[in-house]
């Protein structure tokens, strides 16, 4: 692609600010989508706009005792990581403009940052409650980041490929890889949820025992980037798992070619992402909060084994030379 | 890490009223927990005693919003048996009716908030908006959602009307068939037993040892309920079962709790159906004779105690609140031991704290076994030495 | 409630949730209807108050005040001049009914509306 496409890639569509309208979407469509499940109306459509631009005006401190520079910092690594990981999701056709043989595993790197980050914000904070946010948000990292990691290996292992547009090319011929791996399929959704520290597993920000966790002492200009990186995680994380298991923005059987073809591809892509965000959603209105030492104990018995089985059964399929 | 304090409170999105736990804990494990409250004291006691009763049933009344049908029913209560009146059989069914209906309402609001303390909103908004269906039939009723200014001494203020009657029998069916559902999906939910299931245990002889009541008592197998215990109002004719869980911990409050709920709204219906008629008020004398009465109900959080003493004035001499959540905390106390910090909103809600009703003042002398609560002129006399010694003033 | 526990009890009624209109009455772009007998606002009418003030010596949190007010009212058939007339601070009022129940007059000279709205802009409004 030449220069001037490849910036309006990056910095309008799909880049940087088709990120934040879609980031600033997804929040919207969870909110109403949960309200209405709690049988109440929810936001208008322009919410999270509105709080991320009230977010702004505010005063913005620091505590005492806190390193300025690291502490603001912070927030910006969590967008910049977010939003280089959205780069490689295939949005308007099979590949993305900037994939390569890889770039599945670099996804993944960089959406590990922000949980690593969460622990920074909480541990430099000077204060007892983000200190525990940000242990309990370590503590839960073991527990999801091992089936999350194994749950994308199916879909590669299936394919024998590590490039995202491989996996979305493959899926193109109409078979999802979601048809024959379910279990996978569930186990990357609840991971998702876990990474993403939604209920029922928002133990490291519970607010009903350590006030907001990590975030605490965040306010201003960097309360505002941070939950705009925490919508584009979800918007992301949404984008990944449809690209992995639900064959990206391509029509089974059918050939997009074109303007008139990308334009179908992203509808496509669209509808699949509401999909997995209505799922998401669904696993947030109904459950409780999970303690910390009954998530280890599910999550090392149950979510990890389910991650294992999967792999199991893809190697078994493979050896079997179904595929 | 090592042993941090923390203290939840006095102002935390855990709490609804201003209490102050100073918890140190050892990583998550909580190793010592003191409790500190009285934060919302407002001198009410002092207060009623300038006022004569008809006031003071004001002043009483807003000790406690959700409570407050219950702390003007045991006032009056004490007040008409100290004259030697007694409210006519009408009166005293509505008053019994909108006691049921405001345990109906605390107990439905009480699930919402135990729900959204364990993250579970969905259960909390289901619960609230259930809720909305009694406080129009209070409106209704009484004018109002809460603080329903229904008792006088000697009977009611408002009355029935049959066209009011069938609305609010339409109500409480509605309210019937939710209490049912969540009757059912509760104890079914796995991340709400997983949660509530073995924590803070409270065994039976503890809660006895505690002075635990109400459906904090009962969710651990102690049988006692002052409407069966020491019948009042309308509670000999009207059927209902004690109701007590085995579990002897949070679930067991929980289950309670709700199926107290569900007893409520048949009591309800029962009592609409079957209303006497007649009069619903009888004039009260002005003044009331010398003499002491301890006044006490089973509050929708326990068993509510009003010491009552008059001189033979319109005013009451020494009006004394013991309050069912005060004598709750002790029991968090005890059953908070060796449990995490993820624990403490789970086992402070399921006793229903309601810190309006807790700040009273009552001096325990551990080493003499003796409890006594100071006198005005005493505690002035302490306030001065204590400001002398420890403030040099 | 001895049935087995599992994950998603509730769903069932999430789903239905989801075809329900909302719960939510949405104030202030529809009205609220309140029934007979709400406790609103405290309203005083003055062509037929006697100034006998029953009303501000039962009021519990004392929020009616007596002040100067000559008119001429007319009470049991006969007219009268009056010399007092009572005005409710509304900030303290608690809305209970006790001056309307001792009103002696016929129809009440003070009495209990359902205006329930009680938000203003100017601080003279509520008081009288």
């Amino acid at each position: 692609m030449d220069a001037g496409l490849l910036t309006l890639y990056l910095f309008v569509f799909p880049g940087i600010l088709f990120l934040l309208g879609f980031a600033f979407f997804s929040e919207w469509y969870d909110r109403r989508l949960t309200a209405r499940m709690q049988n109440r109306m929810g936001p208008p459509f322009l919410q999270p706009f509105a709080d991320f631009v009230k977010l702004l005006s505010k005063e913005d401190i620091t505590p005492t005792g806190v390193p300025r520079r690291l502490y603001a910092a912070i927030p910006l690594f969590a967008f910049a990581a977010v939003a280089t990981a959205f780069l490689y999701v295939p949005v308007l056709g099979a590949a993305s403009p900037f994939g390569f043989p890889g770039d599945l595993v670099l996804v993944l790197y960089l959406l590990t940052l922000p949980t690593i980050l969460v622990f920074l914000l909480g541990w430099t904070s000077n204060n007892v409650f983000a200190r525990l946010g940000a242990v309990r948000s370590v503590s839960q990292l073991f527990v999801y980041e091992v089936p999350f990691f194994l749950a994308a290996l199916g879909p590669a292992l299936a394919y024998e490929t590590w490039a995202l547009g491989d996996i979305v090319a493959r899926q193109a011929g109409g078979l999802w890889i979601v048809l024959f791996e379910p279990l996978g399929f569930a186990v990357l959704l609840i991971a998702l949820q876990a990474k993403l520290e939604r209920v029922p597993f928002d133990i490291p920000e519970a607010e009903t025992e350590i006030v907001a966790g990590p975030t605490t002492e965040l306010t201003g200009k960097k309360l505002a980037l941070w939950n705009v990186s925490k919508d584009m995680l979800l918007a992301t994380g949404a984008a990944l798992v449809v690209a992995l298991f639900l064959g990206g923005p391509t029509l089974p059987g059918v050939t997009l070619d074109g303007v008139l073809g990308a334009v179908i591809a992203f509808f496509v892509f669209f509808l699949k992402v509401l999909f997995v965000l209505l799922l998401l959603a669904l696993l947030k209105a109904a459950l409780g909060r999970l303690r910390l030492d009954q998530l280890m104990d599910w999550g090392w018995k149950v979510l990890t084994p389910a991650a294992l089985v999967q792999i199991a059964v893809v190697l078994a399929v493979k050896a079997g030379g179904w595929l | 890490m090592p042993e941090v304090e923390l203290l939840i409170g006095p102002q935390h999105p855990a709490l609804k009223e201003p209490v102050n736990f100073k918890v140190v804990v050892d990583g998550e494990r909580i190793v010592r927990l003191d409790l500190d409250i009285s934060y919302n004291h407002r001198g009410i006691e002092k207060a009623a005693e300038t006022r004569d009763f008809s006031k003071s049933m004001y002043l009483l009344e807003r000790i406690c919003g959700i409570c407050s049908h219950a702390h003007t029913t045991v006032f009056s209560k004490g007040i008409e048996t100290l004259m030697n009146i007694e409210p006519p059989p009408r009166g005293k069914w509505i008053r019994t009716l909108v006691a049921e209906l405001e345990r109906i309402h605390s107990h439905l609001l009480w699930l919402g908030v135990a729900a959204h303390e364990i993250g579970y909103n969905t259960l909390f908004m289901y619960t609230w908006r259930d809720r909305e269906t009694v406080q129009n039939i209070l409106e209704m009723i009484s004018g109002n959602r809460v603080n329903y200014g229904m008792n006088a001494i000697g009977g009611v203020r408002r009355d029935l009307s049959d066209p009011m009657r069938q609305r609010v029998l339409e109500g409480l069916r509605l309210l019937a068939e939710r209490a049912d559902y969540y009757l059912e999906v509760v104890p079914k939910e796995e991340t709400l037993v997983v949660r509530t299931r073995g924590v803070g245990r409270l065994a039976t002889d503890k809660a006895i040892e505690l002075g635990a009541v109400g459906p904090t008592a009962r969710g651990s197998n102690v049988p006692f309920d002052v409407r069966r215990d020491d019948p009042y109002l309308a509670y000999g004719d009207v059927p209902f079962d004690v109701i007590t869980s085995t579990a002897c911990d949070v679930f067991g409050r929980v289950e309670v709790r709700v199926k107290e709920l569900v007893q409520s709204v048949r009591m309800c219906i029962h009592m609409v159906e079957n209303l006497p008629p007649g009069e619903i008020l009888v004039k009260p004398p002005r003044t009331a004779p010398a003499g002491e009465y301890v006044s006490r109900l089973e509050a929708p959080r326990g068993e509510l105690l009003y010491f009552l003493r008059t001189r033979g004035t319109d005013k009451v001499d020494r009006v004394s609140v013991r309050t069912p959540t005060l004598a709750n905390w002790p029991s968090v106390v005890s059953a908070i031991q060796g449990h995490v910090i993820a624990d403490i909103p789970v086992v402070v809600a399921a006793i229903d704290p309601c810190l309006s009703c807790t700040s009273r003042m009552t001096f325990t002398d551990v080493d003499r076994g003796e409890r006594s609560s100071l006198s005005w002129d005493e505690l002035v006399e302490y306030g001065i030495r204590y400001y002398r010694e420890k403030e040099g003033l | 409630m001895t049935a087995r526990a599992r994950p998603g009890a509730i769903l069932p009624e999430i789903l239905r949730s989801l075809g329900h209109r909302p719960a939510t009455e949405p104030y202030p772009y529809k009205t609220i209807e309140v029934p007979a007998g709400f406790r609103g606002r405290i309203e005083v009418a003055e062509e037929k108050c006697i100034g006998c003030s029953k009303c501000a010596i039962v009021c519990p949190t004392e929020c009616i005040e007596m002040v100067a007010g000559e008119r001429d009212v007319t009470h049991q058939g006969r007219i009268l001049k009056r010399k007092r007339k009572p005005v409710v601070h509304l900030l303290s009022c608690i809305r209970c009914g006790l001056c309307e129940d001792a009103c002696p007059t016929d129809p009440k000279a003070i009495f209990l509306t359902e205006k329930f709205s009680g938000a203003y802009t100017e601080r003279d409004v509520i008081v009288g």
